[in-house]
């Protein structure tokens, strides 16, 4: 039995801290692949050092962190004090209303304080960027608040009540009476508080997703929309540090503790205790120095005098200096000094239109696909563009003007062009077999195939299979769609976004449909991957175009950015670096031959006779539309 | 006459509507030891927080020096207090428990260091400056937690129950300890308890209360002999207490005799409550006694044995040192000085009848004490 406890303890320990070791090997991988480790190095590291924007991203975790735990601290020690002397019933009453928020799901907290940070913001005080660093900070210490409590509660509990009644007795104010007696008393719950809001903070994701605008942003919420492409090496060396910070700090926690239980044993020397008060004094007046400074450059740090520019886009989706490319941004505002570009992500079109619509956020750019500008321009959520401002749209493609998304070339310059194809291993698919879209419901390849996970890609494919419009409104087509779905289900081995990068590349699936710009990326790492236009039948191409939202407070500042990225020399780098198409054929003379020359990256007019685009379809169709999907694609019970 | 420092004036202490005191009027003189003794429940703790200053009287003025101190904060009272469970500092040593009101009052380190030396010196503890107080007895804490009041020199010291985490030999020496104290520093100590021993044996006066209201005030032997009430005298000590009449003065009825007595000034036949302490009882051959009864149970108390024995159905507690077997038939003397007579109250037919008399009686009442707060 003894042998079967400590076996299963083992077991447990193993299966937490697994992660963390693969998480760790990583870190020190020279290849990029997690399967496979190549060998040992400190590149990542020296990489991540040379980060800027992950170092400045880390320092805002840091700071809010610090910041909310420690004012999260101070009053949740004074609460707790408030509510321990209120009389018993009223304060069980409190306490239950305290413990609420942390058994609330995240996401409703977040969607609550983010309503009322825009309410009081907009509304009331009539702000036009209501969601900022101020409002994180209120939240992160909102729901900070009741861990601090939940810990020095219970120290206030134990503590004889009589302690306080005596120093008030020899001479103490109820405020000295606090700091000399109370407090000592109920330290070791209002470090382990502080050092649980302290995590709490630095690793929330859901909560400051929705309080947040684009002008401060901390590292889980940044590094959740890196979705698209795989995480690179250097955030692996950032998590291992992470990790090893909070390890440190709750061994150090648990080691002050065991000390202070053995020095109670043990008969005191005088000595000691000068040297334990010195160094109390010492960690307060670094905490507190460290607030003053926190706090001192964050009211310095915006007093410059510069324009601010708001770009809000899709994660990993401009060249950021990495490996040889440029950093746009950077040589942005080289070029325009007195712009400073405050740039924020995001992970796909539907949450950049819930964050816009929701308000109380600036943003000057923004980078949506065809038939989500189509939308914003239906609902009157975009401004007209000065193409005074903008000479270099000249150098754009006559394919790309008069689109179906922007007919008449009022609201958006494009950024990024690409297709939707075949990508599938010649190891084990019949070349014979690959004739078009009928190739993903072929039985032979059954459980090897995987499909779109998103419900206007999935329709589309069948819609091209069918011969339909992929912009039908016709019920009953859509019907016939999601019949056609249901019967490739069973062959399905899943419905993926962007996993399908570690199941192409590892040979899992054989089968598969994807962007092409995406495709191009897993061949270069598996070269029995092939791709395949079923230019027969028709695909979907796609353009992701500039636009200005109404919420614009920069609208020059914007425009000269959209035209400083529609000139040849940068979007040929831009591109070069993020393996897209660029709209503007002058930029492939500063490109790679390679990636010019790829039918891929750039098929020829006949390939792409039969490619169509999405439009923005009615509210109501989308929602039937979804509803299919979700129905031909769920699991069979 | 010693001068006066304390008066409490009409005190009422209501907590969620219920009385806790009822018109409480009492002074305190300097350099006196009185105690405030009373059951658990009696408002004894709660008078001793009031002139501490920890609770504000619903009604009625405390005052110091003849100046109202009811809104006065307990820190800027010339009281130091000395808690029931010592309530010692646990992060703090013995040096800095003690020199804690010193520190606070920001008194020179010099003259900190030479008196928190000089209470060292007073309780006993010397060469214990640097122990850790969790290291220390319960009687070691509990001097350090009177030299920590004292060494603030206050006019008045309060003590709550200080005695009663103490074992009963312990409990013993800490009183001529506090007794020692308190006539070698000269000060006020206000004692609370509600051990009739105790009270009886350190005090200068003892106040008796009993449900929110003061029943005696008296030095005492006066408390001990003279009990005004059925209560006061069941409470300290042992009675048997019986209804009788005063015929006259010197004279008083009852079981169907007279006897003579040494009090006075009651109405012709009027109802009084005779008592009769067990230890004044003398036992005689049947045929002397003037009444004549049998022993029911005999418990040995050391000392002496507890005898409970039946007049006519009615029980009496008999303190002897001389053996008589159960069912022995015994005769009893009752001298004039062993009677004293008292004025009929609330409390009478309520107390001194000890038909219901068990060994473990006087051990539940001082748990039921121990409670208390």
């Amino acid at each position: 039995m003894k042998h079967a406890n400590r076996i299963i303890t083992a077991l447990i320990l193993i299966f937490l801290y697994i992660p963390m070791a693969v998480l760790i090997v990583a870190s020190f991988n020279t290849g990029t692949d997690i399967t496979e480790f190549e060998g040992f190095t400190l590149q990542q590291y020296v990489r991540l050092f040379q980060d800027d924007k992950l170092l400045g991203l880390l320092g805002n975790s840091l700071l809010i962190s610090i910041l909310a735990s420690g004012i999260a601290t101070v009053f949740g020690t004074l609460a707790a004090v408030g509510i321990n002397s209120l009389n018993p019933k009223l304060r069980k009453l409190v306490m239950s209303l305290t413990d609420i928020p942390m058994t609330n799901p995240d996401i409703v907290t977040g969607i609550s304080l983010s309503l009322l940070f825009v309410f009081v913001g907009t509304t009331m005080l009539g702000q036009k960027e209501s969601l900022t660093f101020w409002t994180l900070l209120i939240a992160h210490i909102t729901f900070n608040l009741p861990y601090v409590i939940l810990n020095v509660m219970p120290k206030l509990k134990q503590m004889d009540a009589s302690l306080t009644d005596a120093a008030m007795d020899l001479g103490c104010t109820p405020v000295q009476a606090f700091f000399k007696v109370t407090l000592h008393e109920i330290m070791p719950g209002v470090i382990s508080g502080a050092i649980m809001a302290f995590t709490m903070s630095l690793d929330d994701f859901v909560i400051s997703y929705f309080v947040t605008g684009n002008s401060f942003i901390t590292l889980p919420v940044e590094i959740y929309s890196y979705v698209k492409k795989p995480v690179a090496p250097k955030v692996y060396a950032l998590f291992t540090l992470l990790f090893l910070l909070i390890f440190v700090l709750m061994a150090a926690m648990n080691l002050m503790q065991l000390r202070a239980d053995q020095k109670r044993k043990e008969t005191r020397v005088r000595v000691e205790t000068e040297g334990m008060k010195v160094f109390k004094r010492l960690v307060a007046v670094t905490a507190a120095a460290a607030l003053v400074i926190g706090c001192g450059w964050l009211i310095l740090h915006p007093a410059e005098e510069k324009v601010t520019l708001n770009v809000y886009n899709w994660g990993q989706y401009i060249s950021e200096g990495q490996d040889d490319t440029i950093d746009v941004i950077a040589e942005f505002e080289n070029a325009y000094p007195w712009i400073d570009v405050r740039y924020s992500t995001y992970s796909d079109n539907e949450t950049m239109y819930t964050k816009l619509s929701g308000g109380g956020i600036t943003v000057d750019v923004i980078i949506p696909s065809d038939y989500m500008v189509a939308r914003l321009i239906a609902e009157g959520m975009l401004l007209e563009l000065d193409f005074s401002n903008i000479p270099n749209y000249a150098y754009v493609d006559e394919a790309f003007r008069n689109t179906a998304y922007d007919p008449e070339n009022k609201y958006s310059v494009p950024y990024t062009w690409g297709t939707v194809g075949i990508i599938y291993n010649t190891k084990y698919v019949d070349e014979a077999d690959v004739t078009g879209w009928e190739l993903l419901w072929n039985k032979k390849y059954d459980d090897k195939i995987l499909m779109f996970g998103n419900s206007r890609d999935a329709f589309g494919i069948a819609q091209y299979l069918l011969g339909y419009d992929v912009n039908t409104t016709d019920p009953a087509e859509l019907r016939a769609c999601a019949n056609k779905l249901k019967e490739q289900r069973p062959m399905v081995q899943q419905y993926i976004m962007d996993e399908i990068f570690a199941a192409m590349e590892n040979e899992e699936a054989w089968i598969a449909t994807y962007y092409a710009g995406d495709c191009l990326t897993m061949m270069e790492n598996n070269p029995d991957l092939a791709f395949y236009f079923p230019q027969e039948q028709g695909f979907n191409m796609f353009i992701d175009a500039m636009c200005i939202p109404t919420c614009c407070q920069e609208k020059e500042a914007a425009e000269l950015f959209i035209n400083f990225l529609c000139d040849p020399w940068i979007s040929g780098q831009n591109m070069n670096a993020l393996g897209y198409s660029t709209p503007i054929s002058a930029a492939k003379d500063y490109m790679d031959p390679e990636m010019v020359e790829s039918e891929l990256a750039y098929p020829s007019e006949e390939i792409l006779v039969n490619a169509t685009s999405y439009a923005y379809l009615p509210e109501e169709i989308t929602q039937l539309v979804e509803a299919l999907f979700q129905e031909a694609t769920k699991l069979i019970d | 006459m010693a001068k006066e420092l304390i008066r409490l004036q009409d005190l009422v202490m209501e907590f969620d509507g219920e009385r806790i005191l009822d018109g409480i009027n009492l002074y305190f003189n300097d350099h006196e030891f009185l105690t405030l003794l009373g059951p658990s429940g009696c408002g004894k703790t709660t008078t001793l927080r009031i002139i501490g200053g920890f609770l504000t009287p619903t009604s009625g003025k405390v005052l110091f020096d003849g100046k109202e101190v009811n809104d006065v904060p307990p820190y800027q009272r010339q009281v130091n207090t000395v808690f029931q469970r010592y309530a010692l500092f646990p992060h703090l040593d013995v040096y800095d428990n003690i020199a804690f009101g010193l520190n606070v009052a920001k008194v020179d380190k010099q003259e900190i260091h030479d008196r928190v030396h000089e209470m060292l010196g007073i309780v006993g503890l010397k060469g214990y400056e640097n122990r850790r107080v969790e290291s220390l007895s319960g009687g070691q804490q509990q001097r350090v937690a009177i030299a920590r009041a004292l060494v603030n020199r206050p006019k008045v010291l309060l003590l709550d129950e200080p005695l009663a985490a103490l074992d009963l030999r312990l409990r013993k020496d800490m009183q001529n300890e506090l007794k020692r104290i308190q006539q070698a520093m000269g000060i006020t100590f206000i004692y609370v308890t509600h051990d009739q021993e105790e009270a009886l044996s350190m005090s200068d006066t003892v106040v008796v209360m009993d449900k929110g209201r003061i029943q005696q005030i008296g030095r005492p032997e006066d408390i001990y002999n003279e009990p005004k009430n059925a209560f006061v005298a069941d409470f300290i000590g042992e009675s048997n207490i019986l209804d009788g009449t005063m015929l006259a003065d010197y004279k008083v009825r009852f079981f169907g005799r007279n006897f003579e007595c040494l009090d006075k000034g009651f109405a012709p036949n009027e109802p009084v409550d005779v008592v009769i302490r067990p230890e004044d009882i003398d036992i005689v051959p049947p045929e002397q006694g003037h009444l004549v009864g049998t022993v029911t149970s005999v418990t040995f108390k050391g000392l002496n044995y507890d005898i409970i024995c039946e007049f006519r159905g009615f029980k009496w507690l008999i303190q002897t040192t001389d053996f008589h077997p159960v069912g022995a038939t015994i005769g009893i003397l009752l001298n004039p000085e062993d009677i004293h007579i008292m004025k009929k109250s609330e409390y009478s037919g309520m107390f001194g009848d000890y038909s219901s008399y068990s060994a473990e009686y006087d051990e539940l009442t001082e748990d039921a004490g121990n409670e208390e707060d």
